[in-house]
């Protein structure tokens, strides 16, 4: 019978058990749905990188004879190494995409993954296995042939297998700053399929025990340094910018979910015990009728007990089944990797279990409460609480404040911990809304920091690494432009190494270093200036010393910091030319930038980029990371609908009597009305208020794990500031008409007898 | 004396699935102005379905309620409001304060809804309780409370007060000095007064004394002498 009655008071209340329903499944869907994502992305990583037995390091030098790699293979640290010779080459296409050319000695590290066709097969000199995405967009299958241009020679090879590398998981170009499979790709082959005679092997993949300083540091001792430069993992282009991709969402994912989470507990927590104490009458009786303290509990734990556990499995199901894929979808545009994993751990179930377990545990520790007491007293409704006069009363201006103010102050403070979940119920909202659009405006205001106060040119002339003195000079002429050398640098100090760019000026006027208010900053013909990031992740500051070295170079440099640049994607050094030339470095330029739109092919020019063309890469870059904001910010919408609707209809149960008499007074509905909206916006006001400076402080912590690369201080726009007001208002305001239409259907008499 | 309030041909009916229960049939009386009346009457006779239609807290299924010459059945949803605000001062048995504001609050809160000039300090000295001003609710006994709820009705200076059991919570000697308190308002300030109880001993006290029984009509007795209630054997 008293499940009959169980199921009467859900039917009876419905909305609150939906909404406890909606609570527990939004919380568990978003914590999972997200945490699957995230935890995908890192089980995606290590099983492919598991499977292609990718190498843990690169040793680049140019005289990589057997000599050298018995030297490294006598090392104690080194397991496993082999030689491969990497090179650019132009595939024979209109568009002469760049395709980098790997020919192995052997296939035992950073193997290719075979999706289509035959196995690699190193006794095979007539045939290439392609990357797969470049094959898709130029539809070619395995038996086409395709012809390279490699250091002018031409070779023509059969497609044996299209597939994935290990290597190119993240691929960029020359000609093309974001992947563009159609601009770009890879292609493995047998030595034997080497066309120039002996083959020049160039890098040497290493596996190796322990962790990279501590190679590099045997490297060192016992080679000589006797090579140009060591790889380690974490620093490899592809490695790396996967790894950063999986930190920004491992962020993203970690925190706010977390956030989501303890609000839908916390409201569900309390909505429980409401509606508990809100039997306390009934359950009175019931023990008056002789029920046993255990049977009651029992009922009034099961109450909510199936709902919760209902929500929390629906979400634990829906969450990995439905947010990843999303997520996955966006990233394949980015990213070429085989499959994609969606992630587990152990926090889904316990959270999930916590969750319903704290449910369960909520409603026995409301109901012994009651049903510790006689039968006589809690059959009865409970005294109501003493108000007692606070703070404002002290003061005579509490006699000027209307009914409104009055009511709406003594009823929060009566019922403090309803208040609270009201406004950390908008403050959350707020929080994800700023930091989700915080990250938009973030990633605008990097585009035009980047794109506007530091380059401002029109166009880029991207070099070939050949290009004579005298083309450069001819080029410079004809576009009326300026010479700027980007160079990747290796930069160490306190023990920590890093990579980076040295920019080197040359009386530019199109390139504009900043500061960290996005003022110019004139660099100084004797000065080394550092990026603030790069200053950060080395832990130096003006007036230290760093040691570098340009890549594919084996000269390093000690120079002391004389200042600090801001630069929000570009971290390293910037010199000019003349303290370059002091440092005994040469001077190689590798761009002309020009202020004149730059169409005409020149010779010794590889790629010619616009700004149009950068900040759209640019803007795609950002796309992955956009549906993941929206995506959050709808959520946190939707949840806050949800606490302030069951917050709403909590207290509107707890008031109804007084609004009745209220009613019964002459109050007409619309006074009432004003009074919930009126406590309404008080927390939506403290909330949104609180909120806004929590939010930065969240994106600020959000910017911090973007990257090696990124540096940005966090700024919320006035635009961001306005759009949350708007969105957390019209929730608020939502809510309360929702109530409109319950408090003009207030049935006095029915509501005066119901207490009674 | 002039009549004040007019019941005429009221039924009032509920409607539960097929069944129709006539809470009030074809009910006919007339109240006057100043008049101190006692409804009495078994359980479940009526008497509070009486008080919610004269009190516009429910809308009649036929007949006339006329109040100060106009039909208060025929009122909207706004104009009920305005009746109520203007006419009528309820009393109910759990007194029903805004548990949030003072009893000098309570009290003053009625100046949100009409435009009457109120000494809330006034009001409540009227009721001896002019010490407990800055109390709430919580922290008054019963017999307070719904002395408290009295100056809240007379505060705004209504037409009638229509009390609902207005002593069912309380002990005897308590109720003594509430009814005393409401029968001192109708015959000091002329103010009508209507009383719903079960409780036939008050019948003695009041100048009128309508008694129903299932939903209907069964006698109305007007008092020459009405005792005072302190006068009463209880």
């Amino acid at each position: 019978m008293l499940a009959k009655k169980m199921v009467r008071d859900i039917k009876n209340h419905k909305i609150q058990f939906i909404s406890i329903f909606l609570m527990a499944f939004l919380g568990v869907y978003v914590f999972v749905g997200f945490g699957a994502e995230s935890f995908g992305f890192e089980e995606t990583a290590n099983q492919y990188y598991g499977e292609t037995n990718l190498a843990d390091g690169w040793i680049y030098t140019s005289n990589l004879d057997k000599d050298f790699v018995d030297k490294v293979n006598d090392l104690s640290l080194t397991k496993d190494l082999e030689r491969q010779l990497v090179v650019n080459s132009i595939a024979d296409f209109k568009n002469d995409p760049d395709i980098t050319l790997h020919f192995l000695e052997d296939d035992d590290i950073s193997k290719f993954y075979l999706i289509k066709g035959d196995e690699f097969d190193l006794s095979d000199g007539d045939g290439v296995w392609l990357d797969i995405r470049f094959a898709e967009a130029k539809n070619l299958t395995v038996g086409d042939d395709i012809t390279f241009e490699l250091n002018g020679v031409e070779i023509t090879k059969e497609i044996r297998g299209l597939g994935y590398s290990p290597e190119h998981l993240y691929q960029t170009s020359d000609s093309s700053m974001i992947p563009d499979y159609d601009k770009m790709g890879f292609a493995y082959m047998s030595h034997k399929a080497f066309p120039l005679g002996e083959i020049p092997y160039n890098v040497l993949l290493v596996k190796y025990d322990g962790d990279s300083a501590s190679y590099e540091k045997q490297l060192d001792n016992d080679l000589g340094r006797d090579y140009s430069s060591f790889l380690p993992r974490a620093q490899h282009p592809s490695f790396a910018e996967f790894q950063d991709e999986t930190d920004q969402h491992k962020m993203m994912t970690d925190v706010i979910p977390v956030i989501f989470i303890v609000i839908a507990m916390l409201t569900l927590l309390t909505t429980m015990t409401r509606i508990i104490n809100a039997q306390r009458t009934q359950i009175g009786v019931l023990k008056a009728l002789g029920f046993k303290n255990r049977t009651i509990m029992f009922h009034y734990i099961s109450y909510g007990f199936w709902m919760v556990l209902a929500g929390g499995i629906l979400g634990f199901v829906l969450g990995p089944l439905t947010l990843p894929p999303i997520m996955f979808e966006e990233m394949a545009d980015l990213y070429s990797i085989p499959y994609w994993l969606t992630g587990f751990d152990m926090s889904f179930v316990i959270v999930t279990v916590l969750m319903v377990v704290l449910a369960a545990l909520v409603s026995y520790l409301a109901c012994r409460n009651i049903v510790n007491e006689s039968p006589s007293s809690a059959i009865r409704p409970k005294a109501p609480k003493i108000t007692t006069f606070g703070f404002l009363e002290k003061f005579g201006i509490w006699n000027k404040f209307s009914f409104n103010v009055r009511w709406n102050y003594r009823d929060a403070k009566r019922n403090k911990f309803r208040a609270l979940m009201g406004i950390v119920g908008v403050l959350a909202c707020t929080l994800i809304i700023v930091a989700s659009f915080g990250c938009m405006d973030g990633f605008d205001e990097m585009k035009d920091w980047a794109y506007g106060d530091i380059n401002h040119y029109s166009s880029k002339l991207v070099l070939e690494d050949n290009a004579t003195a005298s083309q450069i000079d001819y080029v410079v002429g004809e576009v009326d432009g300026e010479k700027l050398m980007e160079s990747a640098i290796e930069i160490k100090a306190n023990d920590v190494k890093k990579s980076g760019v040295v920019t080197v000026l040359d009386d530019n006027n199109l390139y504009t270093p900043t500061d960290d208010e996005k003022n110019p900053i004139e660099i100084k013909d004797s000065e080394i200036s550092l990026s603030k990031k790069m200053s950060q992740l080395l832990d130096v500051e003006v007036g230290d010393t760093v040691k570098w070295h340009i890549m594919g170079s084996d000269k390093w440099v000690s120079t002391k910091i004389d200042r600090i640049h801001s630069d929000p994607n570009s971290q390293g050094i910037i010199v000019t030319k003349e303290k370059l030339d002091d440092l005994g470095l040469d001077y190689t330029t590798t761009s002309i930038i020009s202020s004149k739109d730059v169409t005409e092919n020149y010779t010794g020019v590889k790629t010619i980029f616009s700004m149009d063309s950068l900040t759209d890469s640019w803007d795609t870059m950002m796309e992955s990371s956009m549906s993941i904001i929206y995506m959050l910010a709808g959520f946190a919408a939707l949840l806050s609908v949800i606490v302030l609707y069951n917050l709403g209809l909590l207290s509107f149960t707890e008031i109804k009597r007084e609004f009745a008499t209220l009613k019964v007074l002459g109050f007409k509905s619309s006074h009432l009305r004003k009074l919930l909206l009126t406590q309404n916006l008080w927390f939506t006001t403290i909330g949104f208020i609180i909120g806004v400076p929590l939010g930065r402080e969240v994106l600020q912590y959000l910017w911090g794990t973007m990257g090696d690369s990124f540096y940005l201080n966090a700024h919320i726009s006035l635009k961001t500031i306005i759009i949350t007001f708007l969105i957390v208002y019209v929730v608020s305001i939502l809510v309360n008409l929702m109530f409109s239409g319950k408090i003009k259907r207030l049935d006095m008499v029915e509501s005066l007898k119901d207490n009674e | 004396m002039s009549t004040i309030i007019e019941f005429k041909n009221v039924n009032k009916e509920y409607k539960s699935g097929d069944h129709i229960l006539k809470a009030m049939d074809n009910v006919n009386f007339t109240i006057d102005e100043g008049e101190f009346v006692v409804i009495l009457g078994p359980s479940g006779a009526g008497k509070s379905t009486l008080l919610n239609l004269l009190g516009g807290l429910d809308s009649v299924t036929s007949g006339q309620i006329i109040v100060n010459g106009q039909n208060v059945e025929s009122f909207n949803d706004n104009q009920l409001t305005e009746y109520r605000a203007k006419n009528v001062g309820f009393i109910f048995q759990f007194y029903n304060l805004i548990p949030n504001l003072t009893s000098l609050e309570n009290v003053e809160l009625m100046k949100d809804i009409v435009d009457v000039d109120i000494n809330g300090l006034d009001v409540l000295d009227s009721v001896g309780l002019k010490d407990h001003a800055s109390q709430f609710p919580a922290q008054l006994s019963g017999g307070e409370q719904q002395r408290v709820s009295i100056a809240r009705a007379v505060a705004k200076q209504p037409t009638m007060l229509l009390c609902d059991e207005p002593t069912g919570a309380l002990d005897s000697k308590t109720g003594v000095l509430i009814l005393n308190l409401l029968q001192d308002m109708s015959n000091n300030k002329n103010t009508t007064v209507v009383i719903v109880t079960h409780n036939a001993i008050l019948a003695e006290a009041a100048d009128k004394v309508i008694r129903i029984k299932n939903g209907q009509i069964e006698s109305i007795v007007i008092n020459e002498n009405p005792k005072k209630v302190t006068d009463l054997e209880w």
